[in-house]
């Protein structure tokens, strides 16, 4: 009876093993005083606080369980809420000045610590304009994925999972270290693993295992690729390479290199092994990202995931392949780029294509706001396709936008099953009239993922197409297509929840004749929030998209420049 | 080229009822049911009344300022974007804005809008608050009802083609909520659904259009930009042809013309309001819009090389003429034959605007300038008149509702299932109306007539123009006879419809108990209906003030004095010196006057109940359509009862075709693609899986806890590594 609670005191003594290690790193220049806002603030803080908390309510009994839930997720929002401040006071600039004008390899608030000393690897932290909207992104998704599954049962250990699962995301945007990268990139696997797995529906067994198996897999792929090109990169000597191997695993270093090489017409590590390694990395991208035909384990984890783990999932978790492909391969191989750019268009229209039509499919809401995930993460690999600085912005601003809207999406889905205890599209008719709240919520949520303009979406949508037209011409018609299926699925499905059911509207079955409620109160709050920041960034995108326009031509300056392609 | 001036206080006039949406929406929320909220401020309407008035106001002061001068304002910036060269690697940044332009296009289009939807929202306040079926839910009507009007100040004023299409799709989604307003009906819920997605279909070609607009011009979509003749001739004229046809398909899908136009009469499913201000005066125009400011790119362009398009588009203008007019001749919805009347005249308004481009094209200034000013012109006259007619209709479909309660409650044998046989929109329960509701039946006499095109009132002017342009390129280019023959028959059907639905409704003896008992009395309804009816029967002082050439060409200096102009308005029209354009007025007038007028009283004409007096101004056509009717005896079973009109009556099959091939082919192989999704890309997961599974099983078999296969193995495990060493060696 107990095994849940010992696997969790598993996960528990690792990250504060993690942790632990992280605490003692010695800094590698005694004259740089100056204080270290993520390593502990951003990414240590959550990890070790949510570590404490499981630590502490699994040795508790189920009745006590019940007891401490409330304190726990309070606390638990607390603490979340202590990144969102700092992560925001640092954009504008309310704690120190911080440089966001940075060139290509320079990061702000770069801070490293040797960490395996044998084998070169160190604790290297530090944000640009690629990821610090994504750690925004990050810490201001956890409070509001608190709050609005505020009411989840099992909130003593629900929440603090949720708070791991924010500093783990964290961790892989400001990691600077491929080591570092890899460890974080798989840490968030665990509390997504157990999220499903402990509070998922009826197949949640299949699909955490599918979801963890899968992703895990490709992972290991593009471990294979990381330890490649570990080697296969030239020795130095230094602070940051290993005593024993001679060789680093830091990024900024590898950048360098790669930059260093790839001047005029040369061709870092060769063209072949450019090609070979950039898809090994791509692979493990694509299957989180996730691209089809790599696609479905996600349908099948959103469907039986909590609404909590559905929107740190479909929020964050799926932009860290799209981060990691930025980050990684087509920062260190740009001939590659170029010799799998049609390629990559070609995922991203099928993606787009494929996701959409899909959609039009399917009888389960929640299974069809996944797909539309699917159809949208495609967008980003056109844009990525685009070969152009508008592109790559407006790549990152789906990442950012979708990040808002999806939550929403995910946050419609759970409150509509925690509800009307039931999924199916057809189900429920004429919801307006019971549940006011959640129809206007469900609607806004469905105009703004079809890219209605003045929310956020639709900027992303509009700055790819204006990329993607020089370079591929009439194949733009394809991705107009989708916009108007995609009209066509949100429509439908509104069409038959929110609307029709008559004067007296018709509870669905499930129910068994009681009268359906609308949403809480926590939930409201949580949506409203989504909502009041999708109009924001709709009306005003240049807020996020000034740092992220500054980062692409940095990028296009620093690596496509360099590389005389 | 920023100026200061009440130009900067432009920006309030979309700001404000944008503001207003989520303040009504809230309080609505906050006080529903309260008596102050419900008896005072009308759920609503005052809050919204207020500030479409404040609108109309600053509206007003705009439009006296820039009169006769272009304006314009910048906001902030909105987004920048970078380009590489991939050649030199150079990387330019492109800055794109938001701001407000002003020039006689907007100014009248402005006017329209904040009139209208001032008006509109007086009539909102009669017409919506007194329905029982609304209580407590008109907040979320005003709400909608002035984002909306936002949406729609908001095209207008903005400075570039991005920001107008932003605007476009905000009216498109307050269509979509307003038309699926009574959400509870299925019908209104597939009416909403269709029309966001049949216009979305057009969307999705003016984005397309947008792109490629983008791409010809350098990053720049605003007007000050674009409409730079330098600039203009700089682009390659056939990517500019095809990138503005992209855009023209999306003002068919707005404005609801052939092939993307069956949403329109579906829409008529949301109130009364709705249909007025949406679907007849302001949002369908966006179109009309869209294509008006295409004018300069036909000027600036090689001379011939967008004609092309400009006879496109005259072409669908002149189809969609006669297409919807035969649909209207048998439609008995009151509210549908209004629907199918809007696509007619818009497409008249479409077919001058390609004349009118196609003459900017080949280099005849003089005529352009004169059919772009009739269409413009046209368009004010019909969105004045539409607007009126709907509002009229509501009028009647309001007091009949009333009177239906009335009788219904007199006669309680039937008082359970009234509701379910009684059709209060359709025009077979009507009849005899005029003397019963006069101010309603003059509005709707003075707007049939605009619409109709009879000499001196409202829609005559400009109609006159659009035929007579589209005649005069018919001359020099012989494919624009399609166009112009069309619009020419069509100005005839639109005698015969508008006819007909008048004198069905009001003329003749009531054909229902409830019709007897209807009586004008709800308050508010009958201000907008006299405004606009004065307002329509005033075109004659705007036509005389010159405002076609004005809207034409914006330093038109004919103007001199009123009498004069009205004097040389009346002599181009009625003693045109060109002897063929001459003919061509009379047989224009000769048809929409005589022919299909007399067609619709000999069918449905009719005097009135004994006692019963109509208004003077109408008593004559109520007469005369008696004694047409009595005389002619005219029996048109054979028609009614053709296969012609059946397909009329299915509204010639393209909602049949459309839906069954949505149905069919897109959801047909979405479900098909669903089950590959799961079944092959899925199952190609899952056999890995098991494969995987299959086989550890068997490597774990061989774990079979016998000591002696394990001694078997190790024998064979060394036994190959020796030959292995041995062949090495």
């Amino acid at each position: 009876m107990d095994i849940k609670n010992k696997e969790f005191m598993l996960i528990g003594g690792l990250l504060v093993v993690v942790a632990g290690l992280m605490a003692f790193f010695p800094s590698l220049s005694d004259s740089d005083t100056a204080v270290d806002w993520i390593s502990i603030p951003l990414v240590g803080f959550p990890i070790i606080v949510s570590c404490i908390l499981l630590a502490f309510a699994s040795q508790e009994s189920r009745a006590r369980k019940k007891i401490i839930a409330v304190p726990i997720r309070l606390f638990t929002l607390c603490a979340s809420l202590i990144p969102l401040a700092i992560s925001t006071a640092l954009f504008f600039d309310w704690l120190i000045l911080v440089d966001w004008d940075l060139m290509y390899n320079e990061f702000a608030l770069e801070k490293e610590y040797v960490w395996i000393e044998s084998i070169g690897v160190s604790w290297h932290v530090g944000m640009d304009g690629l990821s610090f909207p994504m750690v925004w992104l990050t810490s201001f998704l956890v409070p509001v994925t608190i709050i609005t599954t505020w009411n989840e049962k099992d909130g003593a250990t629900y929440h603090p999972l949720l708070l791991m699962m924010g500093g783990a995301l964290i961790g892989v945007f400001v990691s600077l270290d491929l080591f570092l990268f890899y460890v974080f990139w798989e840490l968030t696997l665990i509390p997504m693993f157990f999220l499903i797995l402990k509070w998922g529906g009826k197949d949640r067994r299949y699909a955490a295992q599918k979801f963890f198996i899968y992703t895990f897999c490709a992972s290991v792929i593009m471990l294979l690729g990381l330890i490649t090109l570990y080697f296969l990169q030239p020795e130095g000597s230094g602070s940051q390479y290993g005593s024993v191997t001679g060789r680093t695993f830091d990024m900024t270093v590898l950048f360098s290199n790669a930059t260093a090489y790839n001047m005029g017409d040369n061709v870092f590590l060769g063209e072949d092994m450019q090609n070979i390694l950039f898809a090994m990395l791509m692979l493990g991208f694509l299957v989180k990202l996730p691209a089809v035909p790599f696609h479905t384990w996600l349908p099948d984890a959103h469907v039986q995931a909590p609404t909590g783990g559905s929107m740190l999932l479909a929020g964050v978790m799926l932009k860290m392949g799209a981060y990691g492909m930025l980050r990684l391969p087509i920062a260190i191989f740009p001939d590659a780029v170029v010799f799998y750019q049609d390629i990559i268009m070609a995922i991203g229209l099928i993606s787009l294509v494929w996701g959409a039509v899909v959609c039009l499919g399917q009888t389960n809401l929640k299974r069809m706001v996944a797909y539309s995930s699917v159809s949208h993460m495609g967008v980003i690999l056109l844009g990525i396709a685009s070969m152009q600085p508008i592109g790559y912005a407006a790549a990152l601003f789906m990442m950012f936008a979708h990040g808002i809207i999806s939550p929403m999406l995910f946050a419609v889905c759970g409150a509509f099953k925690h509800h009307y205890h039931s999924m199916e599209i057809g189900s429920m008719r004429g919801m307006a009239k019971w549940s006011p709240y959640l129809a206007v919520y469900m609607m806004f949520a469905w105009m703004a993922s079809l890219g209605l303009p003045l929310l956020a979406g639709f900027v992303a949508e509009l700055m790819v197409l204006i990329a993607y037209w020089p370079e591929y011409g009439w194949w733009i018609l394809l991705p107009g297509f989708v916009l108007a299926i995609t009209a066509a699925y949100y429509l439908w499905s509104m069409q038959r929840t929110i609307f029709e059911g008559g004067d007296e509207g018709q509870p669905p079955e499930s129910l068994n004749g009681e009268t359906p409620p609308d949403i809480t109160l926590s939930e409201n709050i949580g949506m409203i929030i989504l909502a009041i920041f999708t109009v924001i960034f709709g009306i005003f995108p240049f807020i996020a998209l000034g740092m992220m326009d500054q980062w692409t031509v940095a990028f296009f300056e620093g690596v496509f420049n360099s590389g005389g392609i | 080229m920023s100026e200061s001036g009440i130009i900067d206080y432009a920006v309030l006039i979309p700001l404000l009822p944008m503001l207003a949406f989520p303040v009504i929406l809230f309080l609505g929320k906050l006080f529903n049911g309260t008596p102050t909220w419900v008896k005072n401020v009308k759920e609503g309407g005052i809050i919204a009344l207020t500030v479409m008035g404040a609108s109309l106001i600053l509206a007003l002061l705009v439009i006296k300022e820039h009169m006769h001068h272009v304006g314009t304002a910048n906001i902030f910036t909105w987004f920048e974007s970078s380009w590489w060269n991939s050649e030199t690697g150079a990387i330019t940044t492109k800055v794109f804005g938001v701001g407000i332009h002003i020039d006689h296009l907007t100014v009248m289009l402005l006017f329209v809008a904040a009139f209208l939807c001032f008006l509109i929202n007086v009539f909102s306040i009669g017409y919506m608050n007194t329905d029982p079926i609304n209580d407590n839910r008109n907040h979320r009507f005003y709400a909608e009802f002035v984002l909306f009007c936002s949406g729609m100040l908001g095209m207008v004023l903005a400075d570039s083609f991005l920001w107008l299409f932003i605007f476009w799709e905000l009216m498109g989604l307050c269509s979509y909520l307003l038309i699926g307003f009574y959400y509870e009906r299925p019908s209104a819920s597939y009416a909403a659904k269709k029309a966001f997605l049949t216009t979305r279909v057009g969307d999705v070609f003016l984005v397309i259009g947008l792109v490629m607009l983008w791409n010809l011009f350098d990053g720049h979509l605003d007007y000050a930009y674009v409409f730079n003749q330098e600039n203009i001739a700089a682009v390659n004229s056939g990517e500019l042809q095809i990138a503005l046809g992209m855009m023209f398909i999306g003002a068919v899908g707005k404005s609801a013309q052939f092939p993307l136009h069956v949403w329109l009469p579906d829409a008529m499913e949301g109130p009364t309001p709705v249909s007025a201000l949406i679907h007849a005066a302001t949002m369908v125009n966006a179109g009309l819009y869209l294509v008006a400011r295409m004018f300069p790119f036909f000027s600036g362009a090689e001379l011939g090389a967008l004609s092309t398009l400009a006879i496109v588009i005259a072409c669908i203008g002149g189809i969609t003429a006669v297409m919807a007019a035969l649909i209207a001749f048998v439609q008995m919805d009151l509210k549908k034959v209004l629907a199918y009347s809007t696509m007619s005249q818009l497409a008249y308004i479409f077919t001058g605007l390609g004349s009118a481009l196609w003459f900017a094209n080949n280099g005849y200034e003089e005529l352009a300038a004169f059919a772009m000013g009739a269409s413009l012109f046209h368009l004010f006259n019909h969105a004045m008149a539409k607007g009126m007619l709907f509002m009229a209709s509501g009028s009647v479909i309001h007091e009949m509702h009333h009177a239906h309660h009335e009788v219904a409650h007199h006669d309680d044998d039937h008082h359970d299932d009234h509701d379910d046989h009684f059709d209060a929109q359709s025009m077979e329960n009507m009849g005899g109306l005029a003397s019963r509701m006069p101010i309603t039946a003059t509005a709707m006499f003075v707007g049939s007539m605009s619409i109709i095109g009879i000499p001196l009132i409202g829609g005559f002017w400009s109609k006159e123009g659009i035929i007579a342009s589209a005649w005069q390129v018919a001359l020099k280019e012989p494919i624009f006879l399609l166009p112009a023959l069309l619009v020419l028959i069509g100005a005839g059907m639109t005698g015969f419809y508008m006819s007909r639905m008048w004198f069905m409704t009001f003329a003749g003896k009531p054909k229902t108990e409830v019709a007897e008992h209807v009586h004008e009395q709800t308050a508010w309804i009958p201000i907008p209906l006299v405004t606009l009816t004065f307002m329509t029967l005033g075109a004659i002082i705007l036509a005389g003030m010159h405002a076609g050439h004005w809207l034409g060409d914006f330093d038109d200096g004919h103007y001199t004095n009123f009498f004069d102009g009205v004097g040389s308005e009346m002599e181009h029209v009625f003693l045109n010196h060109d002897p063929f354009l001459m003919v061509l007025t009379y047989v224009a007038i000769g048809l929409s006057l005589v022919l299909g007028p007399s067609f619709a009283m000999a069918l449905y004409g009719g005097s009135l109940d004994k006692g019963q007096k109509a208004k003077p101004w109408m008593q004559w056509a109520i007469n005369l359509s008696a004694k047409i009717n009595k005389k002619s005896k005219f029996d048109n079973s054979e028609w009614a009862n053709s296969s012609l009109a059946e397909s009329l009556h299915k509204r010639l099959h393209f909602d049949d075709i459309y839906d069954a091939a949505v149905m069919k082919i897109v959801v047909g192989f979405a479900n098909l693609s669903a089950i590959f999704d799961s079944k092959f890309i899925d199952g190609a997961i899952k056999a890995i899986e098991s494969t995987s599974q299959n086989a550890s099983r068997r490597v774990r078999a061989l774990t079979t806890g016998s000591a002696r296969d394990y001694i078997m193995m190790t024998a064979l495990g060394t036994l190959v590594i020796f030959i292995l060493l041995w062949g090495v060696a």
